[in-house]
């Protein structure tokens, strides 16, 4: 099984990957029996697949992610929600009962499941993971950044979670809740967003970030002219 | 520039008004991601020709009967501002700015996979800041670049040039004086790696044999401009991404 590219290379689109059409993953395209990339990025073999990671894009809403949306419309048949992505999904209500039960109004923002992506549109589901957000600091940030975010079964939300004491909500569509206790430690953790979004690809992120909440937290003043959070 | 009689374009020694030779492109700068207000964007600079590019989207198509359900629309836009020519230009599309509009977007309509994106619309600008000849190709070639920045998924990225002929020569990349005293002039657009002709125009006269050769120093033209393509966007991702 030949590949054509050192692993971790930045790949254009249309460059020859593989000649093993079973090893196209996300990020490629298959012509021929040959898997090219379709996006800029970084090509990797992740579980016997040639995969792209794209460096930066437009969400892609699939089954089963965990999306943040802001409330767009009301309709009789349920509620409009912008996901930040191309197209709004739709959170389907069986009865007018339930969508007064929901008590939702333009511009609220609610915590859903994606049950379904395809081309009769988004849908949302109504399930008890389905939240609607009272208090907090919305943010976005590129949604191929999200699993950065995340880290490594979230052990980089986690740490900035423990070191400013704000609970943090992830969007895989890269829109983000931050609560906190004070401003002081929401913007601290805000802040600590934009740097990890900065610096997505950069080595020894985790240390470099703690280092950087831990003295905003201290009380330290480091305003970042950079960002307009 | 009002020159009433025409100018000797290729001298004694076999060189052009700017010094080159028949088969050499012009001075070549590119750069990828400028504009940052857009989801991706490119500047293609070819001797004095000047284009930058803007992609935005896929968002929601607007209005919304003209989303397609089963993919995306692509708009595309090229206009060259009144400052551009030597004489200014009217404001607004012209008849040629509209052509050339649907020329570069079925050029880009033929790699992209709208198909990913249902029912919403991207948005492409091609801005031309300074004109002199192959201001098309240029643009292409960048609206290219800003798709590939933005993300969205593509067959393969387009590289564009024309090429003319003058006294009887075959050039590649004509400038304009060239272009408007020469024979003929033909834009060439094409996906490097698996050689498909997405744009093909021509303006004048050529024999078979002058249009072969005319495509095949295009197709070397073409590659040079795929490595400076691919050199920039090298530049831009890879500084960021040395090692992760």
């Amino acid at each position: 099984m030949p590949i054509y590219f050192n692993e971790r290379e930045i790949v254009l689109p249309g460059q020859l990957l593989s000649d093993d059409s079973r090893r196209a993953g996300e990020g490629t395209y298959v012509t021929n029996g040959k898997v090219f990339a379709s996006t800029v990025g970084i090509a990797t073999i992740r579980d016997g697949k040639v995969e792209v990671i794209m460096l930066k894009g437009p969400y892609r809403p699939m089954a089963g992610d965990m999306v943040i949306g802001i409330v767009s419309d009301i309709k009789p048949i349920g509620v409009e929600v912008e996901l930040g992505s191309y197209v709004t999904a739709l959170l389907k209500v069986k009865n007018a009962k339930e969508l007064l039960s929901l008590n939702l109004k333009i511009g609220d923002v609610i915590y859903a499941r994606v049950a379904s992506s395809g081309l009769k549109g988004v849908l949302l589901e109504l399930n008890e993971q389905f939240k609607k957000i009272t208090e907090g600091v919305l943010l976005t940030i590129t949604p191929t950044k999200v699993p950065r975010l995340i880290g490594k079964k979230g052990s980089m939300i986690n740490m900035i979670k423990k070191i400013t004491g704000c609970s943090i909500m992830v969007g895989t569509n890269g829109f983000v809740i931050v609560n906190g206790p004070s401003p002081t430690s929401e913007f601290a953790a805000a802040s600590a967003i934009r740097l990890i979004e900065r610096e997505t690809h950069s080595q020894g992120l985790t240390d470099k970030v703690m280092a950087y909440v831990s003295r905003l937290v201290g009380g330290e003043v480091a305003y970042d002219t950079n960002d307009k959070t | 520039m009002t020159q009433t009689t025409k100018p000797k374009l290729i001298d004694e020694n076999g060189r052009r008004l700017d010094g080159r030779g028949p088969t050499d492109l012009r001075s070549l700068k590119i750069e990828v991601g400028i504009l940052e207000k857009s989801d991706g964007s490119a500047y293609v600079e070819l001797g004095k020709t000047k284009v930058y590019a803007a992609v935005y989207g896929p968002k929601e198509a607007h209005p919304k009967h003209l989303a397609i359900p089963d993919r995306a629309i692509l708009n595309c836009r090229y206009h060259m501002t009144s400052f551009s020519t030597d004489e200014r230009k009217i404001l607004g599309m012209t008849r040629r700015e509209v052509e050339l509009s649907k020329v570069i977007r079925e050029a880009l309509e033929s790699v992209v996979f709208l198909e990913e994106f249902p029912r919403s619309a991207i948005d492409v600008f091609v801005e031309v800041v300074q004109a002199d000849g192959g201001t098309r190709t240029a643009g292409l070639t960048a609206a290219s670049l800003a798709l590939a920045d933005a993300g969205i998924p593509m067959r393969e990225l387009i590289a564009a040039v024309a090429v003319g002929k003058v006294d009887g020569t075959i050039i590649l990349d004509p400038s304009d004086i060239e272009d408007k005293y020469g024979e003929a002039d033909m834009p060439v657009g094409m996906t490097p790696s698996s050689n498909t002709i997405v744009l093909l125009q021509l303006n004048g006269k050529m024999t078979k044999d002058e249009f072969k050769q005319g495509l095949e120093l295009a197709q070397a033209g073409i590659q040079k401009i795929y490595q400076a393509q691919r050199e920039a966007i090298r530049r831009k991702y890879g500084a960021s991404t040395t090692e992760v």
